[in-house]
Protein backbone atom coordinates (compact mmCIF):
# COMPACT_ATOMS: atom_id res chain seq x y z
CA UNK A 1 0.00 0.00 0.00
CA UNK A 2 1.52 3.50 -1.26
CA UNK A 3 1.99 5.87 1.02
CA UNK A 4 -0.63 8.47 2.28
CA UNK A 5 -0.79 11.85 0.47
CA UNK A 6 0.36 13.76 3.54
CA UNK A 7 -0.10 16.94 1.87
CA UNK A 8 -4.15 16.55 2.23
CA UNK A 9 -4.40 15.26 5.63
CA UNK A 10 -5.34 18.28 8.74
CA UNK A 11 -4.18 17.97 12.12
CA UNK A 12 -5.73 15.40 14.63
CA UNK A 13 -6.61 16.26 18.36
CA UNK A 14 -4.89 18.98 20.10
CA UNK A 15 -4.83 16.49 22.89
CA UNK A 16 -5.38 12.96 21.98
CA UNK A 17 -5.84 11.89 25.56
CA UNK A 18 -8.34 14.49 26.43
CA UNK A 19 -9.89 15.26 22.91
CA UNK A 20 -10.46 11.48 22.61
CA UNK A 21 -11.62 10.96 26.74
CA UNK A 22 -14.38 13.98 25.86
CA UNK A 23 -15.59 12.16 22.38
CA UNK A 24 -15.78 8.88 24.21
CA UNK A 25 -17.93 10.72 27.20
CA UNK A 26 -20.37 11.86 24.41
CA UNK A 27 -20.73 8.55 22.54
CA UNK A 28 -21.13 6.79 25.91
CA UNK A 29 -23.84 9.21 27.12
CA UNK A 30 -25.37 9.04 23.54
CA UNK A 31 -26.01 4.82 24.28
CA UNK A 32 -26.73 5.05 27.61
CA UNK A 33 -29.55 7.46 26.85
CA UNK A 34 -30.81 6.13 23.17
CA UNK A 35 -32.93 8.63 20.77
CA UNK A 36 -31.06 11.32 22.91
CA UNK A 37 -28.92 13.81 20.71
CA UNK A 38 -25.65 14.94 22.01
CA UNK A 39 -23.16 17.23 20.99
CA UNK A 40 -19.72 16.89 20.15
CA UNK A 41 -16.91 18.78 20.66
CA UNK A 42 -14.15 18.56 18.69
CA UNK A 43 -11.11 20.37 17.72
CA UNK A 44 -9.29 17.83 15.61
CA UNK A 45 -9.50 18.69 11.76
CA UNK A 46 -12.58 16.72 10.07
CA UNK A 47 -12.58 16.20 6.32
CA UNK A 48 -14.86 17.65 4.59
CA UNK A 49 -18.05 15.18 3.27
CA UNK A 50 -17.94 13.99 6.67
CA UNK A 51 -20.06 14.92 8.88
CA UNK A 52 -17.63 16.27 12.41
CA UNK A 53 -19.29 14.00 14.91
CA UNK A 54 -19.19 10.89 13.09
CA UNK A 55 -15.51 11.53 12.45
CA UNK A 56 -14.79 12.41 15.72
CA UNK A 57 -16.09 9.44 16.90
CA UNK A 58 -13.90 7.30 15.55
CA UNK A 59 -10.59 8.96 15.59
CA UNK A 60 -11.57 8.70 19.33
CA UNK A 61 -12.50 4.76 19.45
CA UNK A 62 -10.39 3.26 16.74
CA UNK A 63 -6.61 2.59 17.37
CA UNK A 64 -4.23 -0.36 15.64
CA UNK A 65 -6.35 -3.52 16.43
CA UNK A 66 -9.75 -2.26 14.81
CA UNK A 67 -11.13 -3.07 11.57
CA UNK A 68 -13.37 -0.33 9.80
CA UNK A 69 -15.33 -0.58 6.58
CA UNK A 70 -15.66 2.78 4.60
CA UNK A 71 -18.91 3.22 2.26
CA UNK A 72 -17.77 4.36 -0.92
CA UNK A 73 -18.17 8.02 -0.73
CA UNK A 74 -15.49 7.72 2.45
CA UNK A 75 -13.47 5.11 1.01
CA UNK A 76 -12.44 7.62 -1.70
CA UNK A 77 -11.42 10.33 0.25
CA UNK A 78 -11.19 9.60 3.66
CA UNK A 79 -9.16 6.36 4.60
CA UNK A 80 -5.70 7.69 4.66
CA UNK A 81 -6.92 10.17 6.49
CA UNK A 82 -8.40 7.74 9.43
CA UNK A 83 -5.14 5.10 8.46
CA UNK A 84 -3.08 8.10 9.44
CA UNK A 85 -4.31 9.19 12.66
CA UNK A 86 -5.59 5.74 13.87
CA UNK A 87 -3.36 3.43 12.63
CA UNK A 88 -6.36 1.33 11.47
CA UNK A 89 -7.06 -1.72 8.95
CA UNK A 90 -9.45 -0.62 6.11
CA UNK A 91 -11.00 -3.26 5.41
CA UNK A 92 -12.80 -4.55 1.80
CA UNK A 93 -16.31 -6.21 3.26
CA UNK A 94 -18.71 -5.09 5.48
CA UNK A 95 -18.60 -8.55 7.24
CA UNK A 96 -14.95 -8.74 8.48
CA UNK A 97 -15.22 -5.00 9.77
CA UNK A 98 -15.17 -4.29 13.55
CA UNK A 99 -16.21 -0.62 12.82
CA UNK A 100 -18.83 0.40 9.54
CA UNK A 101 -18.64 4.09 8.70
CA UNK A 102 -21.48 4.60 6.45
CA UNK A 103 -21.57 8.42 4.52
CA UNK A 104 -24.72 10.25 3.85
CA UNK A 105 -26.60 9.52 0.88
CA UNK A 106 -24.43 5.72 0.37
CA UNK A 107 -26.13 2.55 1.21
CA UNK A 108 -26.03 1.25 4.18
CA UNK A 109 -24.91 -2.60 3.79
CA UNK A 110 -28.11 -4.80 5.59
CA UNK A 111 -27.31 -5.23 9.45
CA UNK A 112 -27.69 -9.00 9.60
CA UNK A 113 -24.76 -8.95 7.21
CA UNK A 114 -22.23 -7.38 9.63
CA UNK A 115 -20.67 -9.37 12.23
CA UNK A 116 -23.12 -10.11 14.99
CA UNK A 117 -20.93 -11.14 17.95
CA UNK A 118 -21.57 -15.10 19.30
CA UNK A 119 -23.90 -15.34 22.63
CA UNK A 120 -20.40 -15.95 24.17
CA UNK A 121 -18.80 -12.48 23.07
CA UNK A 122 -21.40 -10.58 22.08
CA UNK A 123 -19.11 -8.21 22.53
CA UNK A 124 -17.73 -9.17 19.00
CA UNK A 125 -20.37 -7.29 16.67
CA UNK A 126 -20.03 -4.50 14.61
CA UNK A 127 -20.95 -0.88 15.44
CA UNK A 128 -22.08 0.94 13.07
CA UNK A 129 -21.41 5.11 12.26
CA UNK A 130 -24.44 5.81 10.00
CA UNK A 131 -24.38 9.77 8.55
CA UNK A 132 -28.20 10.57 8.21
CA UNK A 133 -29.79 13.79 6.46
CA UNK A 134 -30.91 14.55 9.78
CA UNK A 135 -32.18 14.14 13.22
CA UNK A 136 -34.57 15.83 15.27
CA UNK A 137 -37.14 14.39 18.08
CA UNK A 138 -39.87 15.93 16.93
CA UNK A 139 -43.35 13.75 16.56
CA UNK A 140 -44.21 13.51 12.63
CA UNK A 141 -44.39 11.36 9.09
CA UNK A 142 -41.71 8.63 9.88
CA UNK A 143 -41.13 9.19 13.30
CA UNK A 144 -39.82 6.24 15.46
CA UNK A 145 -41.28 5.56 19.06
CA UNK A 146 -38.05 4.15 20.76
CA UNK A 147 -38.19 2.12 24.52
CA UNK A 148 -36.11 0.20 25.94
CA UNK A 149 -33.11 0.60 28.54
CA UNK A 150 -31.94 3.77 28.78
CA UNK A 151 -35.44 5.33 28.21
CA UNK A 152 -38.17 6.17 31.01
CA UNK A 153 -41.07 5.28 28.94
CA UNK A 154 -40.94 6.09 25.46
CA UNK A 155 -39.01 8.91 23.20
CA UNK A 156 -39.81 10.23 19.73
CA UNK A 157 -36.79 10.13 16.96
CA UNK A 158 -37.13 11.33 13.20
CA UNK A 159 -34.04 10.14 11.25
CA UNK A 160 -33.86 11.50 7.81
CA UNK A 161 -32.30 9.33 4.55
CA UNK A 162 -31.66 6.47 6.58
CA UNK A 163 -32.73 3.03 4.22
CA UNK A 164 -36.61 2.72 3.89
CA UNK A 165 -36.52 -0.55 5.62
CA UNK A 166 -34.52 0.06 8.53
CA UNK A 167 -37.12 -0.42 11.26
CA UNK A 168 -37.56 -3.55 10.22
CA UNK A 169 -34.12 -4.56 9.57
CA UNK A 170 -34.00 -2.77 13.91
CA UNK A 171 -36.43 -5.23 14.59
CA UNK A 172 -34.32 -8.46 13.57
CA UNK A 173 -31.53 -7.21 14.79
CA UNK A 174 -33.14 -6.49 18.41
CA UNK A 175 -34.54 -9.54 17.92
CA UNK A 176 -31.13 -11.55 17.89
CA UNK A 177 -30.06 -9.82 21.54
CA UNK A 178 -27.65 -10.67 22.91
CA UNK A 179 -26.04 -10.54 19.61
CA UNK A 180 -26.65 -7.68 17.27
CA UNK A 181 -25.17 -4.78 16.14
CA UNK A 182 -24.93 -0.90 17.63
CA UNK A 183 -25.50 2.08 15.72
CA UNK A 184 -24.10 5.39 16.17
CA UNK A 185 -26.82 7.66 13.79
CA UNK A 186 -25.02 11.49 13.59
CA UNK A 187 -25.96 14.70 11.82
CA UNK A 188 -23.52 17.28 11.56
CA UNK A 189 -22.72 18.41 15.02
CA UNK A 190 -24.67 15.25 16.57
CA UNK A 191 -24.96 12.07 17.83
CA UNK A 192 -27.58 9.77 18.71
CA UNK A 193 -27.07 6.08 19.98
CA UNK A 194 -28.62 3.01 18.69
CA UNK A 195 -28.19 0.12 20.91
CA UNK A 196 -29.18 -3.33 20.38
CA UNK A 197 -31.37 -3.29 23.07
CA UNK A 198 -33.83 -0.49 21.87
CA UNK A 199 -36.85 -1.38 20.77
CA UNK A 200 -38.16 0.84 17.38
CA UNK A 201 -42.00 1.41 16.84
CA UNK A 202 -42.79 3.10 13.97
CA UNK A 203 -45.98 5.28 14.19
CA UNK A 204 -48.27 3.23 11.39
CA UNK A 205 -47.78 0.17 14.08
CA UNK A 206 -48.44 2.51 17.22
CA UNK B 1 6.15 -1.04 -9.99
CA UNK B 2 6.63 -2.68 -7.20
CA UNK B 3 6.88 -5.98 -9.36
CA UNK B 4 9.69 -8.31 -9.14
CA UNK B 5 11.42 -5.80 -11.54
CA UNK B 6 11.24 -3.19 -9.74
CA UNK B 7 13.18 -5.51 -6.93
CA UNK B 8 16.09 -6.21 -9.62
CA UNK B 9 16.16 -2.78 -11.07
CA UNK B 10 17.64 -1.64 -7.51
CA UNK B 11 20.57 -3.55 -7.38
CA UNK B 12 21.29 -3.51 -11.58
CA UNK B 13 21.14 0.39 -11.86
CA UNK B 14 21.35 3.11 -10.56
CA UNK B 15 18.75 4.83 -7.91
CA UNK B 16 16.31 6.52 -10.11
CA UNK B 17 13.52 6.79 -7.32
CA UNK B 18 12.73 11.05 -6.79
CA UNK B 19 12.18 9.50 -2.85
CA UNK B 20 15.77 8.11 -3.39
CA UNK B 21 16.88 11.46 -2.07
CA UNK B 22 14.33 12.42 0.77
CA UNK B 23 15.13 8.84 1.93
CA UNK B 24 18.29 9.71 2.10
CA UNK B 25 18.73 12.71 4.31
CA UNK B 26 15.73 11.20 6.58
CA UNK B 27 18.32 8.22 7.09
CA UNK B 28 21.22 10.97 7.98
CA UNK B 29 18.73 13.25 10.34
CA UNK B 30 17.61 10.63 12.06
CA UNK B 31 21.11 9.43 13.24
CA UNK B 32 22.26 13.16 13.98
CA UNK B 33 23.32 14.04 16.66
CA UNK B 34 21.32 16.74 18.84
CA UNK B 35 23.99 19.62 18.52
CA UNK B 36 24.31 19.58 15.30
CA UNK B 37 20.79 19.84 14.68
CA UNK B 38 20.28 22.06 17.48
CA UNK B 39 22.55 24.72 15.45
CA UNK B 40 22.20 24.44 11.83
CA UNK B 41 17.82 24.76 12.53
CA UNK B 42 17.79 27.53 15.28
CA UNK B 43 16.07 29.90 12.94
CA UNK B 44 13.42 27.58 12.48
CA UNK B 45 12.73 25.73 15.70
CA UNK B 46 12.11 28.27 18.37
CA UNK B 47 8.31 28.98 16.39
CA UNK B 48 5.29 26.39 17.20
CA UNK B 49 4.52 24.50 14.23
CA UNK B 50 1.19 23.13 12.82
CA UNK B 51 1.13 19.99 14.19
CA UNK B 52 -0.12 16.98 12.16
CA UNK B 53 1.02 14.52 14.90
CA UNK B 54 3.18 15.42 17.90
CA UNK B 55 5.70 13.60 19.22
CA UNK B 56 4.98 10.27 20.21
CA UNK B 57 7.27 7.51 21.67
CA UNK B 58 6.26 3.48 21.05
CA UNK B 59 8.37 0.38 20.42
CA UNK B 60 9.10 -1.16 16.75
CA UNK B 61 9.94 -4.68 16.63
CA UNK B 62 13.14 -4.85 14.87
CA UNK B 63 13.31 -8.16 12.61
CA UNK B 64 16.85 -9.87 11.21
CA UNK B 65 18.40 -12.16 8.49
CA UNK B 66 20.67 -14.51 9.75
CA UNK B 67 23.15 -13.95 6.72
CA UNK B 68 21.14 -11.46 5.46
CA UNK B 69 19.21 -14.45 3.75
CA UNK B 70 17.33 -16.75 6.33
CA UNK B 71 14.05 -16.80 7.70
CA UNK B 72 13.20 -13.24 9.66
CA UNK B 73 13.50 -13.42 13.41
CA UNK B 74 12.50 -10.82 15.49
CA UNK B 75 15.81 -9.51 17.27
CA UNK B 76 14.52 -7.31 20.04
CA UNK B 77 12.31 -3.97 20.41
CA UNK B 78 13.47 -0.72 20.12
CA UNK B 79 12.23 2.78 21.14
CA UNK B 80 11.28 5.32 18.27
CA UNK B 81 9.81 8.35 18.56
CA UNK B 82 8.00 9.93 15.45
CA UNK B 83 5.82 12.97 14.78
CA UNK B 84 4.60 14.92 11.53
CA UNK B 85 4.46 18.69 11.37
CA UNK B 86 3.95 21.22 8.70
CA UNK B 87 5.95 24.74 9.24
CA UNK B 88 4.07 27.57 10.34
CA UNK B 89 6.08 29.79 8.07
CA UNK B 90 6.91 27.20 5.38
CA UNK B 91 4.53 25.78 2.52
CA UNK B 92 1.53 23.80 3.98
CA UNK B 93 1.92 21.52 1.04
CA UNK B 94 5.15 20.29 2.80
CA UNK B 95 4.44 17.58 5.46
CA UNK B 96 7.91 16.91 7.60
CA UNK B 97 8.04 13.34 8.79
CA UNK B 98 10.86 12.27 11.34
CA UNK B 99 11.14 8.82 13.27
CA UNK B 100 13.89 8.46 15.03
CA UNK B 101 15.54 5.99 17.93
CA UNK B 102 14.99 6.97 21.51
CA UNK B 103 12.96 9.01 23.58
CA UNK B 104 14.26 12.88 22.92
CA UNK B 105 10.78 14.40 21.50
CA UNK B 106 12.81 17.55 20.48
CA UNK B 107 15.58 15.38 17.92
CA UNK B 108 11.94 14.34 16.14
CA UNK B 109 10.89 17.71 16.20
CA UNK B 110 14.22 18.54 14.78
CA UNK B 111 14.40 16.07 12.19
CA UNK B 112 10.86 16.53 10.92
CA UNK B 113 11.70 20.63 10.51
CA UNK B 114 14.88 19.55 8.89
CA UNK B 115 12.53 17.26 6.48
CA UNK B 116 9.46 19.83 5.38
CA UNK B 117 12.72 22.98 4.96
CA UNK B 118 14.66 20.27 2.30
CA UNK B 119 11.30 19.31 0.72
CA UNK B 120 11.03 23.20 -0.01
CA UNK B 121 13.46 23.78 -3.31
CA UNK B 122 14.05 27.32 -2.16
CA UNK B 123 15.39 26.25 1.65
CA UNK B 124 17.30 22.80 0.21
CA UNK B 125 20.56 24.38 -0.83
CA UNK B 126 21.46 26.11 2.16
CA UNK B 127 20.16 23.67 4.08
CA UNK B 128 22.44 21.29 2.54
CA UNK B 129 25.47 23.08 2.97
CA UNK B 130 24.68 24.23 6.40
CA UNK B 131 23.06 20.66 7.53
CA UNK B 132 23.27 17.63 5.48
CA UNK B 133 27.44 18.39 4.76
CA UNK B 134 28.16 18.17 8.30
CA UNK B 135 25.96 15.39 9.13
CA UNK B 136 27.31 13.35 6.39
CA UNK B 137 30.93 14.38 7.58
CA UNK B 138 30.13 13.57 11.44
CA UNK B 139 28.76 10.29 9.65
CA UNK B 140 31.87 9.33 7.78
CA UNK B 141 34.06 10.35 10.54
CA UNK B 142 32.05 7.51 12.55
CA UNK B 143 31.76 5.22 10.76
CA UNK B 144 35.81 5.51 10.08
CA UNK B 145 36.24 5.54 13.73
CA UNK B 146 34.45 2.51 14.37
CA UNK B 147 35.66 0.55 11.55
CA UNK B 148 39.39 1.90 12.97
CA UNK B 149 38.20 -0.08 16.12
CA UNK B 150 37.09 -3.34 15.10
CA UNK B 151 40.23 -3.07 13.17
CA UNK B 152 41.98 -2.91 15.68
CA UNK B 153 40.93 -6.39 17.36
CA UNK B 154 40.74 -8.63 14.25
CA UNK B 155 42.36 -11.84 14.62
CA UNK B 156 44.15 -13.62 11.89
CA UNK B 157 43.97 -17.47 12.38
CA UNK B 158 46.87 -19.54 10.59
CA UNK B 159 46.65 -23.75 10.47
CA UNK B 160 50.06 -25.14 10.63
CA UNK B 161 49.65 -28.45 8.27
CA UNK B 162 50.66 -31.93 10.06
CA UNK B 163 53.56 -33.44 8.91
CA UNK B 164 52.69 -37.01 7.31
CA UNK B 165 54.08 -39.98 8.65
CA UNK B 166 55.20 -40.25 12.22
CA UNK B 167 52.94 -40.01 15.13
CA UNK B 168 49.72 -40.54 13.29
CA UNK B 169 50.20 -44.33 13.61
CA UNK B 170 49.88 -44.42 17.36
CA UNK B 171 46.06 -43.14 17.24
CA UNK B 172 44.82 -45.63 14.41
CA UNK B 173 46.03 -48.93 16.89
CA UNK B 174 43.78 -51.13 18.18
Amino acid sequence: MSAPDLAQIGPGFSDVSLGSQAVFRAALQALSHPGRPFTVECDAHIPEGAHRAAGAVLLAMLDADCTVWLSPRHATGNAAWLRFHTGCTVVASPHEAGFIWVAQGDAMPPLDTLAQGSDAYPDQSATCVLETAGIDTQDGPGAWVLSGPGIQSTTLLRAHGLAADFAAQWSANHGRFPRGVDVLLTSAECLVGLPRTTRISTAEGR
Amino acid sequence: MHSTTGMFQAFDSEAVDPRADRQAWMALLARAPMDLLESALAPWSSAAPDWLRKPETGLYMVQGRAGATGERFNLGEVTVTRCALRLASGDARHVGVAYVLGRLHRKAHLAATADALLQDATQREALDTNLLQPLRQWSAQRSAQRQAQAQSTKVEFFTVARESGGADGDEDAP
